[in-house]
């Protein structure tokens, strides 16, 4: 057993675990946030995506004990104060989801990048950087509408999507 | 799933000690990767353990071998069959010769194999690799076993 | 059209918990004192069991129970079962070998369910399942269909001795041979259906539970049919009576088929809770979900089709062999018979059909059910063959298809079906302005000029859906009726909960359903809440599957809304002191008329409860109506998909660039859900055509058993879709309601292999069309080009 320290949704954790512990076993086992999924075992599907001091990451092929110190983020903690991020409105706006699973990898991935590539991206490169994320439900084309809408209401000063 | 392979190796020792050594257990045991244990059940048959790791799958194999058509010095054929508990099952056979040349002697191997569950579903598109690299070790193993003067072939 | 009602595009009250990280599928429950399940799944594809030593993992740290196919038996737990009978020509009932939850004797396939572990962790049970000592008689697989048949084939079950678990037809064989006997023309075509894995994102779950106080079980379960789960878990299986055993599926993340059948890991689970005093839970991993989850399609075909000399259609025969696998799953029988055959007619008018089926057995997984269900199946021969003659006619594609298309309604096909409406020129009128059909030309010309190959391709399909009228399916050999319930209830302050039957895994029932409350009762939808996937909250229902829930799910919640309305009347009509006949119900309030005396919904309800204005009289208190609502016809929504593709020659990659899609689903309740259904569908079509291959070796070992090796579409396969519709509303069900959740998945694959063929100068690709088929394809093409 080993222990681990890490801030997860702003509040900070402390627990022993096997050092063989996942980051996604972590946070759905130990402190029960069940959002983040896991949808293969082979770190193909982007179910599992999380942030970890701000970059999105597998959270099936990451160990907890590497996380150690880092500041981690769920689904659970993207929306601030009760507000639903912007991303979040865009995929409900833009009926970027059905069934749910994949949904919170997806959107924790848009985040990325949205803020590696900025906010206004076009269907093609949002495409290709969703390339890490299945979906077996949607056929992508709302999930691309809602990540280009996400992006958008991204920027700062930007108006919701419920107002668009 | 199937999968073939064969080689040669070229073994600084006279053919006759080769033979000896393909034939005993010791030996063999300290050469193939993994190899926890391995016991003669008989003058051609023996119980082994050995741990393999192929991509994400790792398994201990225990597995009956058999040895066949023994024809000293030249060659025999080699046959197991192992079951990996969850990770599956290992099975085939491999023929080995032997042949004198001037720098020792030639061995030459010709696998056949059948691999099953979860080794085939995740490690299948690496077994070969894997394979080529346990032979690999295990002659190297073997050379030095041989003839523990010379390091490699 | 109120902004919340029918044909609005409310965004979806589910939604919230799905995109904050709040939905509750079945592993994110836990349950007080769960242990975890692991199943030993044999690698061999076939095999004999000799013996199972099961005493070295009983005394591994953490183990709660190790159970074999023996203890099921001892406990008296029946087999898996197949709930349609199909009948071969010779009227001979299907051979349906025994199904055990947990081998005994022998194995079928690579995955079949060995034992079970179940340990304190999910860790502890796997390595005690390493600890299981299985003396295996390794017997020859056969996984070829056609090897299957042959004399002295390996026997799977010794109830089938040749693999064949029925030889059946449909239609009139003399008719057929006669028309065809007189065709000018016939066009010919060999087709491989692919085998594919069904991959809903969540794999499949279950946690058992036994209430010892109680004697009742529940079982958490990743099911689009809880109901069904339970009627064959208690009737037929054996665990418990109906009233002692729950059965909830929650959040289910998508189905698409697979998660209709009720399987082994659920069985197991739900009785090992009560031997082992634990709630057991298991959790699919994605292997596992290759291996043990029903696969879908799997068929080998030979179709003809005769013409005369002006290209009418005059009559088809095909001949199709399809794989079932290692055993009968739930509903494997009538996917490639009963659901296959009679679309034989697509969108056209043709005289005779005569179809005949083999169902094969193999040792590979089980195949049921998978979006579409034998829909696509058909199309692909369809529309593959009408294609095929199109050309050999040297007819323009569009054309030919619209001089055979069905024109006057009800048309009753020669192969069971009713249709009862469509326009199916509309739609093809429609999608070739929305693709620009008259530029094609130019458009081929444009990317032969930067040296790539343009094809396009029609798909004009049709489905039946809304399964189905109760009588006719059981004349068919279903072993249950395809009713579905729904049961409305109206709290003393107005909300109302719909408590349906069917069952939502993504199709957003909890939008939908709420949406028809506010259109019939005049309510906010925020005062609806759709109650589904619960055997305890819900009597009885159906489930989810064959595009039915809005075909028959809804029709049902309409009827009893009618019945809630009808007593509301009463209500208001004592509390308004007016006759029944004298009030009106209109945009959620009842008035009597000519007066301005009026009550809101609400006020209504509250009446209904407290009962003072009635007391006494002929009514009762209350507001809360149920109906069963059993469809009089399937349900044949349509449409024209068209696909626009350039292939680059040198590399053999295929680049989608556009997709036109004009489906006819009668009356829609939400476009938004509606067109994603069918990017959905698209989706999964286009896959089949061009990515996904589920594929055993000659030995039974699956090698596409992971997301390296199955290909999935991802989100820069595909492009984005231009969705059209044409409405004939459906006139057998109170809604006008056809259903659209397999459409694309029935008419892309088709629509994909036209276009790629038409690119490649009629040069024949199998699916999936994989850039190394594709490029092999360009090849050959150019070579015969250049001889020619
Ligand atoms: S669960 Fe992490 S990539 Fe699939
Ligand atoms: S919404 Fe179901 S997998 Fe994406």
């Amino acid at each position: 057993m080993t222990t681990v320290t890490m801030t997860v949704n702003g509040k900070s954790v402390t627990a022993n675990v096997d050092p063989r512990t996942l980051l996604s076993q972590f946070v759905r086992e130990n402190l029960r946030l069940t959002g983040t999924h896991v949808g293969c075992d082979t770190s193909q599907c982007g179910a599992c995506v999380v942030h970890v001091d701000g970059r999105a990451v597998k959270s099936c092929t990451t160990l907890a004990v590497s996380c150690d110190g880092s500041s981690v983020t769920t689904i659970e903690g993207l929306a601030v104060d009760g507000a639903l991020h912007p991303m979040q409105e865009a995929f409900r706006e833009h009926h970027g989801l059905q069934c749910g699973f994949c949904t919170p990898g997806m959107i924790m991935s848009a985040v990325d990048i949205v803020n590696r590539k900025g906010n206004a991206l076009d269907e093609h490169t949002i495409r290709e950087e969703l390339e890490g994320n299945i979906c077996r439900c949607t056929g992508y084309h709302n999930i691309v509408k809602a990540v280009e809408a996400g992006a958008r209401a991204m920027a700062p000063g930007a108006t919701s999507i419920a107002a668009e | 799933m199937a999968m073939t392979m064969n080689g040669e190796a070229v073994l600084p020792a006279p053919r006759d000690t080769v033979w000896a050594k393909l034939n005993d257990p010791e030996v063999l045991k300290a050469c193939i990767p993994g190899c926890q244990s391995l016991e003669m059940t008989s003058e051609t048959e023996f119980v082994a353990v050995a741990k393999v790791k192929v991509g994400p799958v790792s398994a201990t194999f225990k597995g009956r071998v058999q040895l066949l058509d023994l024809d000293p010095p030249n060659g025999y054929r080699i046959q197991g069959e192992g079951e990996g508990g969850v990770a599956g099952f290992a099975k085939g056979g491999a023929k080995v010769s032997l042949e004198e040349v001037p720098e020792g002697t030639k061995l030459t191997y010709d696998v056949e194999a059948t691999i099953g569950g979860k080794l085939a579903q995740l490690g299948g598109r690496l077994i070969n690799g894997v394979a080529k690299k346990m032979a690999d070790e295990f002659f190297g193993n073997f050379a030095k076993a041989v003839n523990p003067e010379i390091a490699v072939v | 059209m109120t902004t919340t009602g029918i044909g609005a595009p409310v965004r979806r009250k589910e939604d919230f918990r799905f995109i904050t990280g709040q939905g509750r599928y079945t592993d994110d429950i836990e349950r007080p004192g769960q242990a975890h399940a692991y199943f030993l799944r044999s690698p061999h594809a076939h095999a004999n069991i000799r013996s199972i030593d099961v005493s070295a993992a009983r005394a591994m740290p953490g183990v709660v129970g190790v159970l074999t196919g023996e203890d099921l038996a001892k406990d008296g737990v029946g087999g898996l079962i197949c709930g349609w009978m199909i009948h071969s020509k010779d009227g001979s009932p299907m051979k349906a070998g025994a199904h055990p939850a947990l081998a005994v004797g022998k194995v079928r396939y690579v995955g079949d369910h060995v034992a079970v572990v179940i340990a304190e962790t999910l860790a502890a049970a796997k390595d005690a399942a390493e600890a299981i000592v299985v003396d295996y008689e390794t017997l020859a697989p056969v996984v070829d269909m056609n090897a299957a048949v042959k004399p002295g084939a390996p026997v799977i079950h010794d109830v089938a001795s040749d693999n064949v678990v029925y030889d059946w037809h449909l239609g009139d064989k003399a008719a057929t041979e006669a028309a065809f006997a007189k065709a000018k023309h016939v066009a010919k075509i060999d087709l491989v259906n692919n085998r594919l894995v069904p991959n809903p994102m969540e794999t499949r779950a279950a946690i058992g539970e036994y209430d010892a106080g109680t004697e009742g079980y529940t079982l958490y379960t990743t099911s689009q049919n809880p109901h069904v789960a339970r009627l064959v878990l208690s009737a037929f299986i054996g665990i418990a009576p109906e009233h002692k055993l729950r059965v909830i599926a929650p959040d289910v993340g998508g189905g698409f088929g697979s998660k209709i059948f009720i399987y082994a890991e659920e069985t197991v689970c739900v009785w090992a809770a009560k031997k082992v005093g634990r709630p057991v839970k298991w959790t699919s991993d994605r292997t596992e979900a290759f291996l043990s989850d029903a696969h879908g399609r799997d068929h080998i075909t030979h179709a003809e089709l005769a013409l005369d000399e002006r290209g009418k259609m005059l009559a088809m025969r095909v001949k199709t062999k399809a794989n079932l696998g290692a055993y009968l799953s739930t509903f494997s029988s009538c996917v490639p018979t009963y659901l296959y055959a009679p679309l034989l007619s697509g969108q056209y008018d043709i005289p005779a059909i005569y179809c005949e089926v083999e169902g094969i057995y193999t040792n590979t997984a089980p195949v049921d059910a998978y979006r579409g269900a034998g829909r696509p199946e058909a199309t692909f021969v369809v529309e593959r063959i009408v294609e095929v003659a199109a050309r050999e006619l040297g007819q323009d594609p569009a054309a030919f298809r619209r001089k055979n298309f069905v024109r006057k309604f009800p048309h009753q096909t020669p192969v069971i079906m009713a249709y009862d409406t469509g326009d199916y020129a509309a739609s093809l009128d429609k999608a070739l302005e929305l693709i620009d059909y008259k530029n094609i030309g130019k458009r081929k010309r444009e990317s032969a000029r930067a040296g790539k190959l343009r094809g396009i391709g029609f798909s004009a399909y049709i489905e039946a859906c809304g399964i189905a009228p109760s009588a006719a399916v059981g004349s068919l050999g279903a072993g249950v009726g395809l009713w579905e319930s729904a049961e409305v209830r109206v709290n003393p302050v107005g909300t109302v909960e719909v408590l349906t039957g069917s069952h939502s895994h993504g199709q957003g029932h909890e939008t939908t359903f709420a949406q028809l409350v506010c259109e019939r009762l005049g309510i906010p939808i925020d005062q609806v809440a759709i109650v589904h996937g619960d055997t305890d909250k819900v009597q009885f229902g159906m489930g989810t599957y064959g595009s039915r829930s809005g075909a028959v799910g809804m029709s049902a919640l309409s009827k009893a809304l009618d019945k809630v309305i009808a007593k509301a009347k009463k209500v208001a009509a004592y509390a308004l002191e007016a006759s029944d006949a004298d009030i009106e119900f209109k945009d959620g309030r009842f008035s009597v008329a000519g007066t301005d005396k009026s009550l809101a919904f609400g006020e209504v309800a509250l009446q209904a409860y407290i009962a003072h204005k009635f007391s006494g009289q002929d009514l009762e208190p209350g507001l809360k109506e149920g109906a069963f609502y059993d469809p009089t016809n399937f349900t044949f929504p349509s449409g024209v998909h068209i696909c626009e593709l350039e292939i680059d020659p040198d590399t053999g990659v295929t680049k989608i660039d556009r997709w036109v899609a004009v489906d006819d689903f009668g009356i829609v309740i939400n476009p938004m859900i509606v067109e994603g259904q069918v990017h959905g569908g698209i989706a999964q079509g286009v896959g089949q055509a061009l990515l996904e291959g589920a594929h055993y070796d000659e030995t039974g070992q699956l090698v596409t058993a992971s997301y390296m090796d199955y290909c999935m579409p991802r989100a820069d396969d595909l492009p984005s879709f231009t969705v059209g519709a044409t409405v004939t509303p459906c006139p057998s069900n109170p809604l006008g309601i056809k259903g659209c959740g397999e459409a694309g998945a029935i008419a892309a694959p088709p629509a994909v292999i036209n276009a790629l063929t038409d690119a490649l100068g009629h040069e024949d690709v199998t699916m999936p069309a994989t850039p190394q088929v594709v490029w092999r394809a360009a090849r050959k093409a150019a070579l015969r080009a250049a001889a020619e």
